[in-house]
């Protein structure tokens, strides 16, 4: 018969979340953050083609930092959320609260019922339209949820780059100011990210009923730039 | 529906109709009703693009309705048009729309005009031959890598074929074909073949009675829209007015005839 050691409630949860922070401190951080007419997403990524970025729906994008494998599955999950809410009932009825809120139950649910916690911070984002407002949420490995008014941070060093954005963006700004912001918040006093090693997506109303739009690496130089 | 995750055994990957089967989403009629039915598209191919032009009718054993759109931008560089049951049809093109655009979000990549087609033949066989809904639709589509305008038909079995030329699709086809086989040629200009396709229409709207020609009364005029290089776009109303005005012109000239030549 093997023996059972008693580990306490609280040593159990500090223990999980101690796993699922050194998971996610791994990885590089993300912002997101609202500027005058639109959303934009900065990530740093060394890869072109492993996104960090992407788009759930006309007017909602998703961001995950931590382990790939783990938020791409949340990324897919939340497509396929997406659009089959929008076949069901309709484009309008699509709404990232509610997208979040799943979010939190499933990360919530891994962190105290999983196998391990899932080692990952996700952070979705709408674009405000005649219907829905614009909202920007952040859901945490252990399925804590923070509406965020006008900027987010995710990942690893996220305390110290959202002092670093909130010193800069004390109010909205165009997209370029946002942009040097948000990148100049991510790399921190002592370095510089290098164009090619960022990711850079916004939600902006073009005309079009799809508002997601990445970022080419000259576009973003041009931006930083200005 | 909850947040829908999947094992990666049991994943459906990035098709929306997989994804759909799996959850329940997608239902099957299993008889037949007195339902509505759209007719008459045609799309022939010109030198840089491909014209397609469809009538406004759905019938039921009277005209159930005048500004049915038959033909919708599939997405950017895609047009897709559909005759046969109404309901079965509108709900097609919704699916294949979704599909398309799935398949690009989970993927991050764009399908080609081929896996369009073909992606759609499983969807047509899967109803046509479980349901007496019967619905034929026609995929015309810029085809970014090889430069040129594309059209895939289908049989009521799902079979796809590529046609170089034209294509037909509803119950004008006798007519709207016999309009095409004769006034077409390769390399058209785009003003011709657009002169061309809707005259198709006209024959088909003037011989087929579930077929709608131009409505002068009512303002309604078959869609025309082309598809090329810059993507899928609707012809303004006024200019589809103009060309229908000037096939008028000529028919009540002749008396209600061709005219011993095709105009």
């Amino acid at each position: 018969m093997s023996n059972y050691f008693y580990v306490s409630p609280e040593q159990l949860i500090k223990d999980r979340a101690e796993f699922a922070q050194k998971g996610i401190a791994r990885g590089r951080s993300i912002v997101a953050a609202i500027y005058d007419v639109g959303i934009v997403l900065v990530a740093e990524n060394q890869s072109a083609s492993l996104n960090k970025i992407s788009e759930i729906y006309d007017r909602i994008a998703f961001a995950g930092v931590g382990k790939y494998n783990e938020f791409d599955r949340l990324r897919e999950a939340g497509i396929r959320w997406a659009d089959s809410t929008g076949y069901t009932y309709s484009r309008e009825d699509v709404d990232v609260r509610a997208l979040a809120n799943y979010y939190a139950q499933h990360l919530g649910d891994m962190f105290t019922e999983g196998p391990k916690p899932l080692e990952v911070e996700i952070l979705v984002a709408q674009l405000g339209g005649i219907v829905r407002p614009t909202k920007l949420y952040r859901v945490a490995y252990e399925g804590t949820i923070a509406d965020e008014p006008h900027f987010a941070v995710v990942g690893g060093e996220s305390d110290s780059i959202r002092a670093r954005l909130a010193e800069a963006e004390q109010e909205v700004h165009d997209l370029a100011t946002t942009l040097r912001n948000a990148v100049a918040a991510l790399a921190g006093p002592d370095r510089e990210i290098a164009v090619a090693d960022l990711e850079v997506a916004v939600l902006e109303d073009r005309g079009t009923r799809r508002t997601f739009l990445r970022l080419g690496d000259e576009q973003v130089a041009q931006l930083l730039e200005q | 529906m909850g947040l829908p995750l999947f094992s990666p055994s049991e994943d459906p990957g990035p098709s929306f109709v997989h994804f759909a089967e799996m959850s329940g989403l997608l239902t099957m009629p299993e008889r037949a009703i007195d339902a509505p039915h759209a007719t008459t598209v045609v799309a022939l191919r010109y030198a840089e693009g491909v014209v397609m032009v469809g009538d406004r009718r759905a019938t039921a054993g009277y005209i159930a309705n005048r500004d049915v759109r038959k033909i919708e931008a599939a997405d950017a560089f895609t047009a897709i048009a559909i005759s046969g049951s109404a309901a079965r049809g509108m709900e097609f093109i919704r699916l294949a729309q979704l599909s398309f655009e799935h398949y690009q979000k989970m993927t991050d990549a764009d399908l080609t005009l081929e896996g369009k087609a073909n992606y759609l033949s499983p969807l047509i066989q899967r109803n046509n031959l479980s349901s007496p809904l019967v619905v034929v639709p026609l995929l015309a589509g810029w085809d970014p890598t090889r430069r040129e305008g594309r059209i895939f038909e289908y049989d009521g079995a799902g079979g796809c074929y590529e046609r170089q030329d034209f294509a037909t699709i509803g119950s004008g086809t006798p007519f709207a074909e016999s309009a095409l086989r004769l006034g077409f040629r390769t390399g058209l200009t785009r003003n011709e073949a657009l002169d061309l396709a809707a005259l198709a229409i006209y024959e088909a709207g003037d011989n087929d009675p579930s077929t709608g020609g131009p409505d002068f009364v009512r303002g309604i005029f078959p869609m025309v829209v082309t598809i090329d290089a810059d993507g899928f776009a609707e012809l303004p109303t006024d200019d589809v007015r103009a060309r229908y005005e000037a096939i008028n012109e000529r028919r009540t000239q002749a008396q209600g005839v061709a005219g011993g030549t095709l105009r």
